[in-house]
């Protein structure tokens, strides 16, 4: 047998989109799995909730094709697809009761009401509302609210589920609890979903994949770990999680000399020239007196620390720049004066200088 | 972003009852505004036009509109300014009295001022001849300059009340810290910052001054103005080509400064309202201030009192200014043209209708991005640069040939479409605060167009299409100036029969029938607040 291209159950098609003179985005293509949890990352601006519109049939693309299991859907009108979304104010209809709005699309689709209310009853009581029915959304809470709008979205059975950074508004506490339930509930019903944040630990946390974005583009797809561990270029880096930047020059198989200092860095086909380090904070490790044998040893001085109860950060003067450095379960010791760093040679990431 | 092009056209194809809205009310925008308007600008020929320099009743008529405009603008808006004040500082005495009473010419029959002002300083009047012993002439340009102060100071105030009120206890406080004394905070940072909002005022109470026909027609005995020409031209000499010359030059400056006021003024507005109520109190006001703006207060709001009580004490006085004993006999005489007062109901009522359904549903397409909404939007805020005497001779020269001419329809559409500017606005206004995504998530679950309309927009809107209805009805049932050119002998409405009452001396039967007016116009008011919790102002302008 041939085998056989598998067509992603969404696929943007070098989409471009301009408002005005702004180019929101920029020639992207994205393939998103069946099931999936994909998620667009990125600084406001950067395109990621024009994507989504996109894909929901609210912004008609100015180049480009959006396509549904291979087919074409870049001029159905937004009534027409079967992708609902969880909007960022939820945007619940305030003269309707919890169960009207999350009704509202059943009525739309002529859904017979005794499998309305069957349909409606289930998804109430996967996401914990019932009892809330006869509310309306002012009575809620914000926790609450977004469940209705989860509901809402759900019960029409989607092809795809659209969030629009639905726990932006919510405080942080409650941000986590709901962000683990709403990718617990996407799992037990295999849901192909596309999520849209600027919270890159919101994105790490939820996702299978991560699109990161900026200027309109898609800077890097991969996994959280990927995205963390591998960032492709100094944006991303920057973008996700803390790091420090170490400009240098490759000048021999793993050796990199930056300043007065060479690092020893894992071997790689890079060719030599000028590299950028990138080292995470927690991938330092400090020490009070030189350890013995390792590479990759700094003598440095701590100029400030801050205490953030699982982690102690610090900021470390050593060859020529300053360093930050998390140390992980600090517990009561706090560190001052004359220290060493250690930088293990394996978590060094390698970027082509930009 | 914002730019509407047909190529939106094709995102809406799937929506063709949409687009049949559109269609159908740019039809009825485009008929019962724009129509009328062309047709009292081309009925006279461009010699008719070119001869007004040459028409010496003209040119003085326009001349004296102009500086009645003037002088009115100037006091009303300098009252409106001090009631403003006393009503935003917390530490004025009787500021909410002062704003209740002030709000009391905003609901009276727009000829009520003037009829009330004859009865207190006129020949006869309570106060100039029986009090003061005077013999007073209350007719003429001084009365009425008097009558349009006390009439339109009330829309200035609401104006400037509303940017004192914006500007942020904060900045006053900031300067008082910076060293300025209580004079100077009131000078520099008050008073200049509502600065905007009193020009805007001004212009308001222009547009009103010029268009006002129902306390000119009452008061302003023998001196031409152009709101009143039109109809003396076509009543007593059956000239309509003269009639239509007059409005279309009365247009050139209400237009202007309605242009002015909405493109220029409303844009250099420096407070923002951002409804997060920051109710620290404000420094204390200088106390010569204070008390300054209390007296003016006081003595207008005598004033505003003596219009309710000459009115209500005129339709129980057996004869005016010769025997003061109270009598009912004027309610009888009254209660024979009660059914003036039905047809005013009936023509009111329908009037209301249109102006709030055409209101939303052009409000709700002018939200869309349809190619051709800003024409749309433009034609339902036009009536509103329009006086009132333009568009009475518009109907007549539009429609009197047609098949509704003459009948009731004609004069309910022509108050229903004058006044939708109101209806237009206050649901835009609503519009603009229900979230975009509340519309885009009911199109998201598969909802069309004017499904959207049904189950989103008229549900969250019906306050609006009430109030809207509230003040068409409020304003239609208390017109003069429409309906002085509309009426037919069949469909007499009770403003045209007060009218001729007060020109014949029979005011105890008008003050009545005005004083029924009143009640009328008070019971929709509650009505209306009762359902939706909102006191609907109608400035009495017409």
């Amino acid at each position: 047998m041939e085998p056989r291209v598998k067509e992603p159950h969404v696929r943007f098609e070098r989409i471009t989109k301009r408002f005005g003179h702004t180019v929101a985005v920029d020639g992207v293509s994205l393939h998103v799995e069946e099931g999936s949890f994909t998620t667009l990352l990125g600084p406001s601006g950067c395109g990621k909730t024009t994507l989504l519109r996109t894909l929901a049939g609210f912004y008609r693309p100015d180049a480009g094709d959006v396509f549904l299991r291979g087919v074409r859907i870049t001029d159905v009108p937004a009534h027409r697809r079967n992708t609902a979304m969880v909007f960022q104010e939820y945007a619940l209809f305030p003269h309707m009761t919890v169960a009207e709005n999350v009704g509202y699309g059943l009525r739309l689709r002529r859904v017979p009401a005794a499998e309305a209310v069957r349909r409606r009853g289930q998804v109430m009581e996967l996401v914990g509302l019932v009892g809330q029915e006869r509310k309306f959304p002012h009575q809620l809470s914000g926790g609450q609210q977004q469940r209705v709008a989860l509901a809402r979205a759900l019960v029409v059975e989607p092809e795809v589920l659209l969030l629009d950074e639905p726990l932006s508004n919510l405080d942080a506490k409650l941000r986590i609890r709901v962000r683990s339930e709403i990718r617990a509930l996407q799992q037990q019903l295999g849901k192909t979903t596309v999520y849209v944040t600027h919270d890159q630990e919101e994105a790490l946390a939820i996702s299978d994949r991560i699109a990161v974005m900026d200027r309109g583009r898609i800077q890097q797809l991969g996994t959280p770990l990927a995205i963390y561990h591998h960032p492709a270029n100094r944006f991303v880096a920057d973008f996700v999680g803390l790091a420090n930047f170490v400009e240098g020059e490759l000048s021999g198989p793993g050796l990199v000399r930056a300043g007065g200092v060479t690092l020893a860095v894992p071997d790689g086909a890079r060719d030599a020239g000028p590299v950028t380090v990138v080292l995470r904070p927690e991938a330092i490790r400090l020490h009070t007196e030189a350890p013995p044998g390792a590479p990759n040893v700094l003598r440095g001085r701590i100029t400030a620390m801050s205490f953030l109860g699982t982690l102690a950060r610090y900021w470390v003067d050593a060859a020529g720049r300053q360093w930050t450095v998390d140390v992980p379960s600090p517990g009561e010791a706090v560190m001052h004066g004359e220290v060493f760093l250690e930088i293990p040679r394996e978590r060094i990431h390698l970027l082509a200088a930009e | 972003m914002a730019v509407a092009r047909w190529g939106d056209l094709r995102r809406h194809a799937g929506d063709p009852w949409l687009l049949v809205t559109f269609a159908g009310a740019a039809a009825a925008l485009g008929i019962f505004v724009l129509y009328p308007a062309f047709r009292v600008l081309v009925y006279p020929t461009w010699q008719d036009y070119l001869a007004i320099p040459r028409s010496l009743r003209w040119m003085q008529a326009a001349r004296n509109s102009l500086v009645m405009m003037v002088i009115s603008t100037v006091t009303a808006t300098f009252i409106g300014l001090a009631f403003a004040f006393a009503t935003t500082r917390a530490d004025m005495p009787g500021r909410r009295l002062f704003r209740t009473i002030a709000m009391l010419p905003l609901f009276a029959p727009p000829f009520m001022v003037a009829f009330a002002y004859i009865l207190m300083f006129g020949r006869q009047g309570l106060v100039t001849k029986s009090l003061l012993g005077l013999s007073a002439n209350i007719f003429g340009w001084h009365g009425l300059w008097l009558v349009q102060t006390i009439a339109f100071f009330p829309l200035a105030m609401l104006i400037i009340a509303g940017v004192l009120d914006a500007v942020n206890p904060s900045l006053e406080h900031a300067a008082r810290n910076l060293g300025a004394d209580e004079w100077t905070v009131v000078k520099t940072i008050s008073l200049a910052l509502a600065r905007p909002g009193i020009a805007g005022a001004m212009l308001v109470v222009a547009i009103s001054v010029l268009a006002d026909f129902g306390n000119a027609v009452i008061i302003a005995g023998g001196f031409p103005l152009l709101a009143t020409e039109a109809w003396f031209r076509m009543e007593g000499m059956g000239d309509l080509k003269g009639a239509a010359l007059v409005v279309a030059m009365l247009l050139v400056p209400t237009a202007g400064l309605f242009l002015l006021e909405r493109f220029w003024v409303s844009r250099r507005v420096y407070t923002v309202v951002t409804g997060r109520g920051s109710r620290i109190a404000r420094p204390p006001t200088p106390a010569f201030l204070r008390w300054a703006a209390v007296a003016i207060c006081t003595l207008a709001s005598l004033l505003i009192f003596l219009v309710y009580f000459g009115v209500i004490a005129g339709a129980f006085t057996t004869v005016w200014g010769r025997d003061w004993s109270l009598t009912l006999d004027h309610w009888r005489l009254a209660a024979d043209r009660i059914s003036s007062l039905w047809v005013s109901v009936k023509i009111g009522a329908l009037a209301g209708l249109i102006t709030g359904t055409v209101g939303v549903l052009v409000a709700f397409l002018t939200s869309r991005s349809l190619p051709l909404r800003h024409v749309l939007d433009f034609l339902a805020v036009l009536p509103g640069a329009l006086p009132g005497v333009f568009v009475g001779v518009g109907y007549v020269l539009a429609f009197n040939p047609t098949f509704i001419g003459g009948t009731m329809w004609t004069l309910a559409a022509a108050l229903a479409f004058w006044h939708l500017p109101m209806g237009y606005q206050a649901a835009s206004a609503r519009f603009k605060q229900i979230e975009r995504a509340i519309e885009e998530a009911a199109v998201n679950l598969g909802a069309t167009g004017l499904r959207v309309l049904r189950d989103v927009y008229l549900p969250l809107l019906l306050p609006a299409l009430v109030e809207a209805f509230a003040v068409s009805f409020i304003r239609a049932v208390t017109n003069v100036s429409i309906v002085v050119f509309l009426i037919t002998p069949g469909q007499v409405v009770a403003t045209f029969v007060i009218l001729n009452m007060i020109q014949n001396n029979i005011w105890g039967a008008a003050g009545a029938l005005t004083t029924m007016l009143l009640l009328l116009t008070f019971v929709a008011i509650g009505l209306t607040w009762l359902s939706v919790g909102r006191i609907v102002r109608s400035p009495g302008v017409g």
